[in-house]
């Protein structure tokens, strides 16, 4: 692996320095600039001692680097406020409701992968034909569609007016109970795997064939352009000339050759756009009732439940940047020209 | 004001952009597509031909949920308001949004990747990770958090969005000055006795810009997707302000008996993206020799 420890360090080291300036950030936003906070996390029915409690949590009698202590400090203990819409502390439904997303976005996403190589390396060899231009018109129409507005037309038209896709929730309820299905990851297609319940399996495929789709358009447009156009770049190059002129097969240049160099770099593109992904499955579980954390943000947003935001948002900022680091790592690892 | 020596903006003429365009179809589809966007965008208060309704001051609940006619092209809402009318106003808001996102980010982006790249050291890095800090912040948290404490409204909308945005064109910025600072104009810059402020501002930051003003035009159709996202969730812009995003979460309760409510704004917004897209597309390609030598393109 061309990843020296020495960088490792360096890198954990500046994740750590990211997070802390994500919380000093959050911080001085909910806690420093509006005039009394206190009314923002109680609650917009809090009566007057729930008031004063939420002062006392918030340590806002106190001067205010003592209020970062606190707040740095419950948040590392875990404690990351009570919703108000669940009663439940944050940390605990974040965690819950984390399996639902990631099965939906790394699904996602892998199939995005998959899929937009494969058309970026068509394109790219069928460069300035017809496929070509239909391939790049389709993944420029693809990084430009509204993700929430296709969750609605697509849930509206096949699972309201054709009613061939069932829209809303991870599995239905009533099947689950009647085959005893039980979740224990909670990531529901390897358990239904593991369980052998194929009723549910396929239930559970079908509910995730729609939110998949919407959640895949812009990572899918995204893969496909950069492919194509660091394919057709790729494709000049001298050493793909002297392969053809030495006689291999182009099938064999393309995907042996071309294809590591092109991999790279789109695997780090993908990585980048992560965060407009999580955006995306904010609205894409909204509108499909799908109760994964964008579900659990989303309905903190709409009733204006400031300790789950908070906490759904910075745990989201958390996660985009581990991912950035791991993304690092993997583009270092399947690149060789890469060193840190 | 004299001009800045070694400038290349001024060398690309327009007229030669304009015969690229016309030899490639979808990249002048585009191309018309944003131009009327910003025309209707800039007249489309004097063009409504029901401006209350427009507005959401006037509404007849007699009208509400007619679908699509020659007399409401785009049908009527809950309110009994043309959609038409409104989705044409909504174009309004979607440039101004754009074009403030956009223009805020790169005003910050720029400065801090020129300071931070022509600098370096240890200042650089501080501004290099300061970028990444706020790289990886949702937008939606700030645009949350400033409607909480601003409240909602167009500023607030291009502030959250600005403030998550800027980093890109910062790190675009930090590297293309790294290549640029040591040019042979630039050490000849330092050699005749330049201050450090003159260098970085009237030499590289004119031949620093091109990378991110493309960056800047690619993402037009992205900055307005965004902002409709956050109008969408409720924290961007407020009713009765007809912004796309707005129009299609007001349709949202109602779709399954009156679509159109959602689909028009929706397809309004698409078109504007993909037009943003194809003519990113065209001025990358354009400006990129490498690109263009091979020929082709859409």
């Amino acid at each position: 692996m061309p990843i020296s420890r020495g960088y490792l360090v360096k890198r954990i080291v500046m994740l750590f320095l990211v997070v802390f300036g994500v919380l000093v950030i959050a911080f001085i936003i909910t806690r420093v600039i509006p005039a009394r906070p206190e009314l923002l996390w109680a609650g917009p029915h809090a009566k007057a001692e729930q008031i004063e409690r939420a002062r006392q949590d918030l340590h806002l009698d106190k001067p205010i680097y003592i209020q970062l202590y606190y707040y740095l400090a419950d948040f590392l203990r875990g404690n990351w406020g009570v919703s108000w819409r669940t009663r439940q502390p944050v940390l605990l439904d974040i965690i819950s409701c984390l399996p639902a997303t990631l099965e939906l976005t790394i699904t996602a996403f892998l199939l995005a992968f998959v899929i937009g190589v494969f058309l970026g390396l068509v394109a790219a060899v069928n460069y300035n034909k017809f496929i070509d231009k239909a391939i790049s018109l389709i993944s420029t129409v693809m990084a430009s569609t509204p993700v929430f507005w296709l969750a609605l037309i697509l849930q509206t038209v096949f699972g309201i007016w054709l009613q061939v896709l069932p829209a809303g929730m991870r599995v239905d309820l009533s099947l689950a109970i009647k085959t005893g299905f039980k979740p224990i990851t909670n990531f529901y297609l390897l358990d239904a795997l593991l369980q052998l319940n194929m009723p549910v399996f396929l239930d559970v495929v079908k509910r995730m064939v729609l939110p998949v789709i919407t959640l895949m358009m812009y990572p899918l447009g995204l893969t496909i352009r950069m492919t194509r156009s660091l394919a057709v770049e790729a494709l000049q190059e001298l050493y793909v000339k002297a392969l053809e002129v030495w006689g291999l097969p182009k099938k064999l240049v393309l995907y042996r050759y071309v294809l590591k160099n092109v991999i790279a770099p789109v695997i780090a593109s993908l990585g980048l756009s992560f965060g407009y992904t999580i955006t995306g499955a904010l609205m894409v579980e909204l509108v499909f009732v799908y109760p994964g954390i964008g579900y659990y943000i989303g309905m903190a947003l709409l009733s204006f439940d400031y300790p789950a935001i908070l906490g759904g948002i910075v745990f989201v900022a958390i996660i985009y940047s581990v991912a950035n680091l791991v993304v690092d790592i993997i583009h270092a690892w399947i690149d060789p020209r890469v060193r840190f | 004001m004299d001009r800045p020596q070694g400038e290349i903006l001024v060398t690309l003429p327009l007229h030669d952009f304009f015969k690229f365009l016309t030899r490639r179809s979808l990249y002048m589809a585009g191309f018309i597509i944003v131009i009327m966007f910003v025309v209707i965008g800039c007249i489309a208060p004097y063009i409504l031909t029901r401006p209350e309704e427009a507005w959401g001051t006037a509404y007849d609940l007699r009208k509400a949920f007619q679908p699509p006619s020659l007399d409401h092209p785009f049908g009527t809402d809950a309110y009994g308001r043309d959609m038409l009318n409104r989705v044409i106003l909504g174009s309004r808001y979607s440039l101004i949004i754009a074009i403030g996102v956009v223009g805020l980010s790169l005003v910050i982006g720029v400065v801090i990747g020129l300071v931070a790249g022509y600098l370096g050291g240890a200042i650089g890095t501080t501004l290099m990770r300061l970028a990444d800090m706020f790289l990886a912040y949702p937008p939606l948290l700030l645009a949350v958090a400033l409607a909480a404490i601003l409240g909602r409204g167009v500023l607030t909308t291009i502030i959250a969005l600005a403030v998550s945005w800027w980093p890109w064109y910062a790190r675009l910025m930090y590297v293309t000055v790294n290549s640029v600072k040591v040019a042979p104009y630039v050490e000849a810059a330092k050699a005749i006795g330049l201050g450090r402020a003159a260098i970085m501002f009237r030499h590289v930051l004119p031949n620093s810009l091109i990378p991110v003003l493309t960056q800047a035009m690619l993402d037009m159709g992205s900055a307005i997707l965004e902002a409709a996202a956050l109008s969408f969730l409720g924290v961007g812009v407020p009713p009765p302000i007809p912004e796309w995003g707005r129009l299609i979460s007001e349709g949202w309760v109602y779709i399954s008996k009156a679509y159109w409510i959602s689909f028009f704004p929706g397809l309004a917004l698409l078109i504007t993206a993909i037009g943003f897209n194809l003519f990113g597309d065209a001025v990358k390609e354009y400006l990129n020799p490498r690109l263009r030598n091979i020929g082709g393109g859409l």
